[in-house]
């Protein structure tokens, strides 16, 4: 029972979460091209998101003449539904995981690329060019950056000697934050992450000035915020994650200042790296599709490959 | 290599610390220029009745007709109807560019939105009361 | 082996798509990734402006050129006003070419920044957008101060300009904002010019060589993406463009990388005009020459032509004395450029087709009139 309460919560927790994240993404947008963002719903625009929320779900629910309709109705659970799920192995505080997963990373690797199965359905459901077209993209793109992002997701393994997330993080107590010895891995790591959260430069999957919206072109309402739903809370675990691997998770930046509780420290990197993607979105343009891929396989998977040899050489020798 | 990308970001940082560009509207209202071209304001007892800027309309959406004269010996032509059709009229100046007497001048208002077109169609006691933000130059 | 059987697609672009700038439909056939055939479809914003204007005076022909290259009405304005004034044989005052130089340089900024925005937009960047608007805003400001209006001007008339200046201190902000502009252009180049992304994104892509640029009788900046210095201002000048101390810049590489850096340092020129102009500016003067009330040109006619910024605006008139134009032609540089652009696009990566008609720069009020 304490189990389905705790998931309960977490569910409200990160709800709160994707609400406040939606209004820091439009607010930071906004002061960023000289705009304000949002400012007349609630003081300061607090209640936009909300208001949008219940703009989005009184639509009317359409679903087109000519589409596979369970498949259409399925895809955008099948795309958010896992994004709640890795947050269950993500370690917030000493004690603080929800399911305390021995091979947490593998999970949170294996769960994550079901989205992509959501993504693809959508698109295929959905009966329209566009659509397919956007999911085909969403599918490749996503494959193959998943190779680069466990690649050097698997340095840090080597270097922690676990592949629970809790351990990881114990690890760098005993030593360092591995973001020092693994520099390179975490930007692989980074640009791969971006590409998986489909954010720009690598927002191929809707680029909305190509491909009308991609796969959500013939979503609308509640559907269309399942999957938005999906990709902040994405966004949020990514961001959690890369706190976890690379930035010591729960661990103060100086043991003095260990008197600030573990969530805060967890919260407050996990929050950084979620809100740089919007940062980023606000000064890139979007990459080419076939440029995409040659980064991937030319770039970034030898990139990792190396990365992976010498943390190997670095383990086995120092 | 990046050294591009890095220096974008910087622009975008520095630019949240600067002041916003965009204004309130509608909450605050917007001050046009004194010169732009709004819905045009009728001065009926001014109008001579000649049809010049009916004639000179590019789209042809000013209808005039004239009162029929009660007595005979009046001279001064009166104005029965004076109608603008906003769902054509383009705003283009050339009527109250050509008007003799000044009778026909611009505003600046140009908030014209309306739920049905029919209301589009402005008439001679809604043009004689749109007297705000008239062009400086124009005042009697 | 046998070989896997592979179907086209057909893929219908707009008119309703968010990056075809306006309504204009491209019907395209992939085979794979490559575009084997592309067909525009025009005439969605077809109004028939040119047989509209035989029932017009010349005068009330002003307002539709307005609204022909909506992003550079004033140019349009005067691309009119100009072919009549050379039917007529007319002097302009000296004070109303100066404003006219003025409106036409600031509008030729204008529209390039929209051009810029909107392109990046497309490419996928959204901040550049609103860094243009809000340079864009200030000329627009300027331009409803003097001219009453904020895109369809309507500022020029046969024989000189409506307004004159709204006050003093009108040139002065005029100024201060080519002062200004520098240092947005300076951002531009930061922003967008040096970011890798953009580079390899244009860098070799949409290339038009030169003879196949004069063949289709690209202008503007198409053409001198190509290497052909060919610029109405220069070639033919007209107005007191002989007055100014500008360049016309030029690049050899045809591709969209060379239109990019090229618009951008078209808006450098016009703001060089722009600051010489009100530097030399008469301190006194008509605005109008001295007219008829009823405008009637003499029979014969003119072809004169103005370098609007997608290329060479000319307007062709036929007079037989009447106040109405006989017949009147205007040869819109988006419609003549945007031919070669099945050309360009057959062969090409799908995920090229959008950056590759940004950059041809049209308009569709052009291409449709
Ligand atoms: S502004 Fe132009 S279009 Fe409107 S009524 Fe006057 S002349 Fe006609
Ligand atoms: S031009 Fe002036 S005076 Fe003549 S009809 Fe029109 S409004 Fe009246």
């Amino acid at each position: 029972m304490p189990a389905a309460l705790g998931a309960v919560v977490l569910l409200l927790v990160v709800l709160g979460l994707v609400t406040f994240a939606v209004y820091v993404h439009r607010k930071l947008l906004g002061w960023m091209q000289g705009r304000h963002g949002p400012t007349h719903t609630g003081p300061y625009g607090l209640l936009q998101t909300i208001a949008d929320t219940v703009k989005l779900l009184q639509k009317e629910d359409v679903i087109p003449a000519q589409v596979d309709r369970p498949l259409f109705r399925l895809a955008p659970i099948i795309a958010f539904a896992p994004s709640f799920v890795v947050l269950a192995v993500i370690p917030f505080a000493p004690g603080l995981t929800f399911a305390d997963v021995g091979v947490g990373l593998l999970f949170y690797l294996a769960v994550a690329s079901v989205t992509t199965l959501g993504v693809i359905a959508g698109g295929w459901a959905a009966n329209n060019k566009w659509s397919l077209i956007g999911a085909l993209r969403s599918a490749a793109q996503m494959v193959s950056y998943e190779v680069p992002l466990a690649l050097s997701a698997l340095a840090v393994v080597l270097m922690a000697g676990s592949l629970n997330l809790n351990a990881i993080v114990e690890a760098q107590a005993r030593s360092v934050w591995f973001v020092i010895p693994q520099a390179l891995g975490f930007v692989i790591f980074l640009i791969a992450a971006l590409a998986e959260l489909n954010r720009t430069p690598f927002d191929l999957t809707e680029a909305e000035s190509e491909l009308v919206a991609g796969y959500l072109t013939e979503y609308s309402g509640v559907r269309f915020a399942f999957f938005m739903l999906g990709e902040y809370v994405y966004l949020f675990a990514m961001g959690a994650l890369i706190a976890t691997l690379y930035f010591g998770g729960w661990l103060p930046p100086h043991p003095a200042l260990a008197f600030v509780p573990g969530i805060v420290w967890f919260l407050i990197k996990a929050l950084f790296f979620a809100v740089l993607p919007f940062w980023l979105q606000a000064t890139f343009p979007r990459a080419r599709v076939d440029q995409l891929m040659g980064l991937a396989w030319k770039g970034l998977i030898p990139l990792a490959m190396v990365n992976l040899v010498l943390t190997a050489a670095l383990k086995t020798w120092l | 290599m990046a050294t591009g990308l890095l220096k974008g970001l910087g622009v975008t940082f520095q630019e949240m610390f600067r002041p916003k560009v965009t204004t309130k509207y509608p909450d605050e209202p917007y001050v046009f220029p004194n010169r732009l071209r709004g819905i045009q304001k009728l001065y009926v007892e001014k109008c001579i009745v000649c049809h010049q800027c009916a004639n000179i309309c590019p789209t042809q959406c000013i209808t005039i007709k004239e009162k029929p004269k009660t007595d005979p010996a009046q001279k001064k032509k009166e104005l029965a109807v004076f109608d603008i059709n906003f769902e054509i009229c383009i705003l283009c100046d050339l009527c109250t560019e050509v008007c003799p007497t000044e009778a026909i001048v611009m505003t600046s208002n140009v908030e014209l939105a309306e739920t049905s077109r029919a209301d589009l169609h402005k008439d001679l006691p809604w043009l004689e009361a749109n007297n705000t933000n008239v062009r400086e130059v124009n005042k009697p | 082996m046998a070989t896997l059987r592979t179907e086209e697609l057909v893929l219908n672009v707009g008119p309703q798509h968010p990056s075809t700038h306006g309504v204009f439909r491209l019907i395209v056939t992939l085979d794979g990734e490559t575009i084997v055939d592309a067909r525009p479809v025009i005439g969605y914003l077809h109004r028939g402006t040119e047989k509209l204007a035989e029932d017009l005076t010349y005068t009330q022909i002003i307002p539709y050129t307005d609204r022909m290259d909506y992003l550079s009405a004033m140019i349009g304005n005067y691309a009119l006003v100009h072919a009549v004034e050379t039917l007529m044989g007319l002097e302009i005052p000296e004070r109303a070419e100066y404003l006219r130089v003025i409106a036409m340089e600031l509008n030729r900024i204008a529209s390039h920044l929209v051009w810029f925005g909107t392109y990046l937009l497309d490419l996928g960047a959204i901040t550049p957008f609103l860094y243009a608007f809000r340079e864009r805003e200030k000329i627009l400001q300027l331009f409803a101060e003097i001219s009453g209006a904020r895109l369809t001007y309507s500022y020029m008339r046969i024989g000189g300009v409506k307004w004159d200046v709204p006050d003093e201190g009108w040139l002065g902000r005029v100024e201060r904002f080519v002062d200004d502009f520098e240092r947005a252009l300076e951002e531009f180049h930061t922003l967008v010019t040096g970011n890798e992304i953009v580079q390899a994104r244009l860098k070799g892509i949409g290339r038009i060589d030169r003879e196949t640029a004069i063949a289709y009788g690209l202008t503007g900046v198409n053409l001198r993406s190509t290497g052909v210095a060919y610029d109405v201002r220069k070639a033919k000048p007209y107005s007191i463009y002989d007055r100014f101390e500008f360049e016309v810049p030029v690049r050899t590489e045809g591709d969209l990388w060379a239109r990019y850096l090229l618009r951008l340092e078209e808006m450098e020129q016009s703001r060089r005009i722009v600051k010489q102009a009100v530097r030399q500016f008469p301190s006194g003067g008509e605005i109008m020459a001295r007219m008829p009330k009823l405008i009637r040109p003499p029979a014969g006619e003119v072809y004169t032509s103005v370098e609007s910024p997608r290329g060479e605006l000319g307007v062709y008139i036929v007079s037989e004395g009447k106040p109405q134009p006989y017949r009147i032609h205007f040869r819109r540089p988006s419609f003549v450029n945007l031919q070669i652009l099945p050309r360009l696009l057959i062969g090409e990566n799908v995920a090229n087709m959008i950056a590759i008609l940004g950059s041809i720069d049209i308009v569709l009020g052009e291409v449709d009139a």
